[in-house]
């Protein structure tokens, strides 16, 4: 081929061009330790690092979801801790007030510190957070849950149970309602409770109450109707049909449809005892009701066969609220957990997401930098090969 | 002996008019568009003397210059290709740069705007996360009006330089015209004027790197000069000019027209060249970017305005709209012959492309055509409402068009540049869901309400609050009245809303349904805000507003790889047709040192010649002056 001067320098040029700037692409990657800044360099990589940092950014966020969440856990978790003591110390209370060798006197005394536990139980219950968020509000955090009422207290709060997103798909209760702690208390055994007949005379004290057979216990109220002090009958109060009767004998027990209620003491004829399905009735109702049955001055057998039965069904329902209040706090206990476990999987899914990325886009220093000295070299041969044969010229001869 | 002396001044007068051509050539070595020209010598007729004939010495035939015609047009038609995929490499180079690897950030303020739904979700209440989120919303914003302005730059930067390109090209145009004039005279009066040809290739040559052009040649020595697929630039000694006129649809884009066309578009035909390259970089990269942009906007609006939509804000009202975008554009043809105009609404952001349609009314049907793939959407037309519910488009005339009218249909183009954030206030953001249920204390029964969904935000009774009592295990009233058949788990939906209840329910057991206004610690919403940074909204629900951030960016780099590639390998082609040409008509130095050298010692020679034959003269005249 005839060469030519002018096709030399053309081709030198267009040569020069090309190296210097893959030079200048070589050295932006060294300088920013990256081996693509933008997405024409690798296309499917800038595609797949934008998906892992948006994962990335996602996994961290639930991360810190995890330790806000952990946060409200934590007071809900004191809260609960704080309710069981009272409602442990409560239990004693009543336990040392049914007591027969307390005098009135005394229990009108308890009766003052059962208020005051009352009271403690309600400023709980109306805990906030460092935001003055009530956390056994439910949804309507903003409104204090629970005001102190004639019948124990009302709960302006709602049922909503806030969820925190703590991992794809993964969400953890972040806090618990009122109405389900303090409210959703089951009375007597949880299945049914026994009271004594409102106009009672005797003093037959209510014992023991047993379901015996689950399966045989259709949900309808009963009574006890003693016919005589000796002798009574079981009906089912829903349908008025008898079901069962006989002679009674102190601290036996009378079992009918599927249960076991033990009564002991002597009853008069005409008392009755109910036996209704067991209903939510509010800790507070529990805690107000007992006040108000140790404030009744009990005078003779009767009144206080009548005390005897009413702080009997009140440990009855406070253990049901200490039941409760332990299920609660275990699944607390349980959140928590997940919420660890959760964040343990994430770091490590952060740190595999991190890695993926660095090995993606992050620059092989080592290969980059004998790239750049080789393309170094090679524009310094050229530039001198140009040199070399931009002086060969016959003219030189001439 | 007086043939002697005519032979010696002919080899000298040719011997340095070769010299001179070389000279010529020596200087012209860096001249652009020069092409190495060589001396025609021939001998001299012979004069008889006699019986033997001697020749009477050299005569120069002409100047000859070195052309291919071949190499040419190679060189024409490999710089057209480059020439175009400079200007769209220039393009796609620049949206590269300016996505980088995260999309000019859009991917950054999308994680942050989801991340603040997520925190605020975490603490409903805190003026402070909602404030942060609000603040993360604007952000997303203005990322989307930035990275949609420089797009749009883009635009009105091609729009300039197609006007330069097109005053360029007028002027080539004419000159060539004028040089054709010249060359037909000069050509007439017997020798090839070097010069001029040479100057009209060049012009020819700088003509093709602006529009692919083609070339003919005329008997008369001039040439005839095409753009695109055939319109005439030079015909003869004429010239006809282009322009530029708005697109029909979009007056802010240029179009180029040509007098030789009436004064029509001629911008579909004109695929190479600087000219090409910017048409193409207008259609193939920058509107597209600029409509997919648009498309995620969309995207990010719909879906988190009707989330919005569904919850409480802090005041205990439905939410309002979030964020805020200009109406999707549909213009009428500037060839339309009526006034009918278009207006168009986006149904279903799931079916949404980011693709332009063009809706065009003939002999009473209307057809909807894809304007990037030419597919043919099915439409249903009920009055003058033109419905595409495949692609998630509805189009209400003005009226009934003429028969041949078009519109242009822009569901996306405006989105990126016109997302704003309506709310204000941070406690206007809708965090609580819009119902809670509860389940009364009094029920004995072990059934149990969910916590709902809304199924339509704008029913009126919405918040209302509804009593479902049982009335039996299998039977329930609503609000005390009617009977209604219970099936544990089966929906229960009334008021625009839905929930379930299951387990079996006593007698009397009561659920109340009823507006969340005090459920200012709710996050329902808020959560399902934040988890639509992983939901599939786009393409029927198949990828997530990140998910085509990522498309937008390995997308836009596939194709400014793919045009670097391209513009590399034409790089080279380009050069190697430079060489090929330059091969047969540049100047070798060297090659002409050697012809200088030649000459010099024939002129040498000649002058010898000359001298030898001026001392015989003298060996004669001594001679006769001795006798």
């Amino acid at each position: 081929m005839r060469v030519t001067q002018n096709m030399e320098q053309t081709q030198f040029l267009t040569a020069l061009n090309q190296l210097e700037s893959t030079i200048s692409s070589t050295q932006n990657g060294l300088s920013t330790g990256l081996s693509f800044t933008t997405a024409s360099q690798n296309p499917v990589g800038a595609g797949l690092v934008s998906g892992y940092n948006q994962v990335l950014a996602q996994s961290q966020q639930y991360t810190a979801n995890g330790q806000s969440a952990q946060g409200s856990i934590n007071i809900e978790d004191n809260a609960l801790t704080q309710v069981q003591s009272q409602l442990q110390t409560l239990r004693s209370l009543a336990l040392e007030a049914n007591n027969a060798t307390e005098s009135p006197a005394d229990r009108s005394a308890i009766a003052t510190q059962v208020q005051q536990i009352q009271g403690t139980l309600l400023s709980i219950a109306n805990t906030q957070d460092g935001s003055g968020d009530y956390i056994f509000a439910g949804y309507a955090t903003q409104t204090q849950p629970f005001a102190a009422s004639a019948t124990g207290a009302t709960y302006s709060g709602d049922q909503g149970q806030r969820l925190v997103q703590i991992g794809a798909g993964q969400t953890v209760v972040a806090a618990d309602n009122g109405d389900l702690v303090f409210q959703q208390i089951k009375t007597g055994n949880g299945t049914f409770n026994v009271t004594q007949g409102p106009g009672n005379t005797g003093s037959g004290i209510i014992g023991a109450t047993t379901v015996t057979n689950a399966a045989g216990y259709n949900g309808d109220p009963y009574a006890i109707n003693f016919t005589t002090p000796t002798t009574y009958q079981v009906v089912d109060t829903a349908t008025a049909a008898v079901v069962g009767g006989g002679t009674y004998t102190s601290g036996q027990a009378i079992a009918f449809a599927g249960l076991s209620v033990t009564l002991s003491g002597a009853p008069a004829a005409l008392d009755s005892f109910d036996v209704t399905p067991s209903t939510n009735q509010s800790v507070f109702t529990t805690v107000q009701n007992l006040a108000n049955a140790l404030q009744q001055s009990s005078t003779g057998a009767a009144s206080e066969a009548t005390l005897n039965n009413s702080i009997a069904n009140a440990i009855n329902n406070i253990d049901q609220a200490l039941g409760q209040v332990q299920t609660v706090q275990s699944s607390v206990g349980a959140r928590l957990n997940t919420i660890t476990t959760q964040q343990s999987v994430a770091t490590t899914q952060q740190t595999q997401l991190t890695q993926s990325i660095t090995t993606l886009q992050g620059l092989n220093y080592a290969s980059a930098i004998t790239n750049l000295d080789s393309e170094n070299t090679t524009l310094s041969a050229s530039m001198q090969a140009f040199t070399l044969t931009q002086g060969l010229s016959l003219f030189k001869y001439l | 002996m007086s043939n002697v002396f005519g032979i010696d001044v002919s080899a000298l007068q040719a011997f340095q008019q070769a010299i001179e051509v070389t000279s010529n050539n020596v200087a012209n070595a860096n001249t652009p568009g020069y092409d190495v020209e060589s001396i025609e010598l021939a001998t001299a007729a012979a004069q008889s003397t006699g019986s033997i004939p001697i020749g009477a010495g050299v005569v120069v035939d002409g100047v000859q210059r070195a052309y291919s015609q071949a190499a040419a047009n190679q060189l024409i038609t490999s710089q057209s290709s480059l020439g175009q995929l400079n200007a769209l490499q220039n393009y796609t180079s620049q949206i590269d740069n300016l996505f980088g690897t995260t999309a000019g950030g859009l991917t950054t303020a999308l994680q942050n705007y989801y991340n603040g739904w997520s925190a605020v979700a975490d603490n409903p209440t805190s003026t402070a996360s909602r404030q942060a989120l609000l603040g993360d919303a604007t952000a997303l914003a203005s990322n989307f009006n930035t990275t949609s302005t420089q797009l749009n730059n883009l635009n009105t930067d091609v729009n300039t330089r197609i006007t330069s390109d097109v005053q360029q090209i007028n002027s080539i145009s004419a000159q060539i015209s004028n040089l054709n004039q010249q060359i037909v005279t000069s050509t007439g009066s017997g020798q090839a004027p070097n010069a001029l040809l040479d100057q009209r290739d060049l012009l020819v040559s700088n003509l093709s790197q602006l529009a692919g052009v083609t070339t003919t040649s005329n008997s008369d020595g001039s040439i005839n000069v095409f753009v695109g697929s055939g319109q005439p630039l030079v015909l003869d000694n004429n010239s006809y000019t282009l322009g530029t006129i708005p697109n029909q649809f979009n007056a802010s884009q240029l179009d180029v027209s040509s007098t030789a066309t009436g004064g029509q578009s001629i911008s579909s035909a004109i695929t190479s060249g600087d000219l090409g390259g910017l048409l193409a970089a207008r259609t193939q990269a920058i509107d597209p970017a600029i409509n997919q942009l648009g498309q995620i906007a969309t995207a990010v609006e719909q879906s988190a305005n009707a989330q919005q939509n569904l919850g409480l804000n802090l005041n205990g009202t439905l939410g309002a709209n979030l964020f805020s975008v200009g109406a999707p554009i549909a213009t009428a043809s500037a060839a339309n012959s009526d006034a009918t105009t278009a207006t168009l609404t986006i149904s279903n952001v799931q079916a949404l492309t980011s693709d332009n349609y063009v809706l065009a009314y003939n002999a009473g049907a209307y057809t909807l055509t894809d304007a990037t793939t030419g597919a043919n959407i099915p439409v249903t037309v009920a009055g003058t409402t033109v419905a595409a519910a495949s692609v998630g488009l509805s189009v209400a005339l003005s009226g009934t068009p003429a028969a041949g009218d078009q519109f242009l249909l822009q569901p996306t183009s405006q989105a990126a540049a016109t997302i704003g954030v309506a709310l204000t206030n941070p406690s206007g953001l809708a965090a609580a869901g819009a119902i809670a249920t509860s389940a009364a204390d009094t029920n004995t029964g072990s059934a149990s309400i969910g916590t709902g969904t809304v199924l339509n935000a704008a029913n009126p009774n919405l918040l209302n609050a509804t009593t479902i009592k049982f009335l039996s295990p299998t039977t329930y009233s609503v609000n005390g009245a009617g009977t209604f058949a219970y099936a544990s788990g089966a929906n229960i939906a009334l008021n625009g809303w839905q929930v379930q209840i299951s387990g079996t329910p006593a007698v009397g057991d009561t659920f109340t349904v009823q507006g969340n206004t005090a459920g200012s610690g709710d996050n329902t919403n808020a959560l399902a805000a934040a988890n639509q940074a992983t939901k599939g909204i786009l393409s029927n629900g198949t990828i997530s507003v990140s998910g085509a951030v990522g498309s937008l960016i390995s997308g836009t780099g596939a194709q400014a790889q793919q045009v670097n590639t391209a513009q590399t390998a034409q790089t080279a082609v380009n050069t190697q047709a430079q060489s090929n040409l330059q091969s047969v008509t540049g100047v070798n130095l060297d090659e002409e040192a050697a012809n200088l050298l030649q000459w010099q010692q024939s002129y040498q020679a000649a002058a010898q010649a000359l001298s030898i034959a001026n001392s015989l003269f003298s060996s004669v005249l001594s001679a006769v002056k001795g006798q």
